[in-house]
């Protein structure tokens, strides 16, 4: 008896053992909620105080805030917010765009742009007066809804996460609308992005590179790492628009290279996500409807 | 007009314009998700996406009437005609919705919260089925959302139209569209966030409870976002439109 039982037990430890749950190698183990914060923060901004940098490369960086919004949309969100998950990246994105277009305002001044090697490379030191700004508003309205004499919601971190929210937003709005017209200059930018309506395709996308990673995962099963994949796919996405926008506006050679980049980002993600979900579910029968993949 | 009267002007109107649109969330008849089942009294979607579906009829309507004066559009008219646009689609979301709930869900549309309509002084607790929290929209919430149809859609044209006169901030007409929009969105959020989940309209007593403490937030939202904007026009760069 004795035996049997501590065979099975071996066996059971052998079967525990024989399930990795998480395969998936891209983890962001590493980069917790503080360090992919601090690593999106400083890469956006380094990003989006040069506009000359080539599309492709701010297209990366887009990714990576994205990454953060919807971070901070999670550890938002996972607590209950009444209204649904998305209102919070709407909020995100209500933020990034006064924000944004204060800081290209402020940017497009004499002191707001620097112009080092002979005016061949521009440091657009003004447009961190909106992501300041921003970040500030993001705080205060963070204290509005969790302060026990105002809203009181109760949700903890709420203030660090409208921060980080309305920072990420306006960076958001600031690289995308550097990508689109290539500077900050109010002659180039209203008529390329603003006044043609190309804002309203720039607020929804960023506003679902934030919300729809959180909004499609939770759930009891919810990993944080999976659901990042989704946000750095959404970039993808992100990225084939705007470089269809930037060949338009700028020339095909910063849009082409920044589709290229997107449709990689997103076969490689959206592959990615659908493995390491059907990885992690019981079981997944295939509907027919779409071609599974080896599932 | 002296400059700083002009800046003071256009943050004064930020901030109605933001208030205004924080009263508009908390008189919408927001059911959620249990309203698409018609257990519960309302519109089957957040406060968030009705206030901007009517705040963005609003913005339409009120840039439209805007585009009569070759200058200085007039700052009522403009904003009366975006409370109409939203009023116009809060009222046809309510009547659609209604149809859908009276004859294909086929309840009768009552109050969950009072016992008796305060309009039509009508008993509403017959109608209700037990267990759920009243059904479709009720006369008193009818008029409650077209209230709010009018007092959001005033405040979003009002931001809208102190951006883009060329007597105030003078922004082009998409610049001026997004910002109102940002700051409307903004101050929906922080009251949707003060309602957390439904609300019946202003007979409910959510409503009396929670309006002081919205609307606080919204004061404080809205000047903050104000500032930002007069920031933004003091540099002078984003002034005069190319459209």
């Amino acid at each position: 008896m004795g035996e049997e039982e501590a065979k099975q037990a071996k066996q059971e430890e052998k079967e525990e053992k024989a399930k990795p749950k998480e395969k998936f190698k891209l983890s962001f183990d590493y980069f917790n909620e503080s360090r992919l914060g601090i690593l999106a923060l400083i890469i956006g901004v380094l990003i989006a105080i040069f506009p000359g940098l080539p599309a492709f490369i701010k297209g990366i960086g887009i990714m990576i805030v994205f990454a953060w919004g919807a971070d901070s949309v999670r550890k938002t969100a996972r607590y209950g917010l009444g209204t649904g998950v998305p209102s919070i990246g709407v909020l995100a994105l209500g933020f990034g765009i006064v924000g944004g277009i204060t800081g290209i305002a402020v940017a497009s001044m004499r002191f707001g742009t620097l112009e080092v090697l002979g005016g061949k490379v521009e440091i657009a030191f003004g447009v961190l007066a909106g992501v300041v700004l921003l970040a500030l508003l993001g705080f205060v309205s963070g204290n509005l809804a969790n302060g026990d004499k105002f809203i009181n919601m109760k949700i903890p971190g709420l203030e660090r996460g409208m921060t980080e929210l309305g920072i990420a937003g306006t960076l958001a709005v600031l690289i995308e609308t550097s990508i689109v017209a290539g500077t900050y200059d109010p002659a180039r930018v209203l008529p390329n992005v603003i006044n043609n309506g190309l804002i309203a395709a720039i607020f929804i996308i960023s506003a679902f590179g934030m919300l729809q990673p959180y909004n499609t995962c939770l759930g009891a099963d919810e990993r944080r790492a999976r659901t990042l994949l989704m946000s750095i796919e959404i970039g993808g996405i992100a990225s084939i628009i705007l470089g269809i926008a930037t060949t338009l506006t700028l020339s095909a050679v910063q849009g082409v290279p920044l589709i290229v980049l997107g449709a990689v980002v997103w076969v490689v993600f959206y592959r990615a996500y659908m493995k390491a979900c059907m990885d992690e579910a019981y079981a997944t029968p295939g509907t027919g409807l779409i071609k599974t993949l080896g599932g | 007009m002296e400059p700083i009267t002009v800046y003071l002007l256009v943050l004064v109107c930020i901030i109605i314009g933001g208030i205004l649109s924080s009263l508009a969330v908390h008189l919408m008849p927001v059911g959620g998700a249990p309203a698409a089942m018609a257990t519960a009294t309302g519109i089957a979607t957040g406060c968030v996406m009705l206030m901007t579906g009517a705040a963005v009829t609003g913005l339409f309507t009120a840039s439209t009437v805007a585009s009569f004066w070759v200058t200085n559009p007039n700052v009522i008219l403009v904003a009366l005609s975006g409370a109409v646009g939203s009023m116009l689609m809060m009222g046809f979301t309510m009547f659609v919705g209604n149809l859908i709930y009276i004859f294909g869900a086929g309840i009768v549309p009552c109050s969950g919260r009072v016992a008796v309509d305060p309009i039509t002084k009508e008993s509403q607790t017959e109608y209700k089925t037990p267990r759920t929290d009243g059904h479709g929209v009720p006369t008193v919430s009818f008029v409650s959302g077209i209230l709010g149809g009018f007092s959001g859609g005033f405040g979003g044209a009002l931001i809208y139209v102190m951006l883009v006169s060329d007597s105030y901030a003078h922004f082009s007409v998409a610049t001026a569209g997004i910002v109102a929009m940002g700051i409307f969105i903004a101050n929906a959020i922080i009251a949707a966030y003060n309602i957390g989940g439904t609300i019946e309209g202003f007979h409910d007593p959510k409503f009396k409870a929670r309006i002081r403490t919205g609307l606080t937030c919204s004061l404080i939202v809205s000047a903050l976002c104000g500032v930002i904007v007069v920031i933004a026009m003091l540099t002078g760069t984003l002034v005069g439109g190319v459209m």
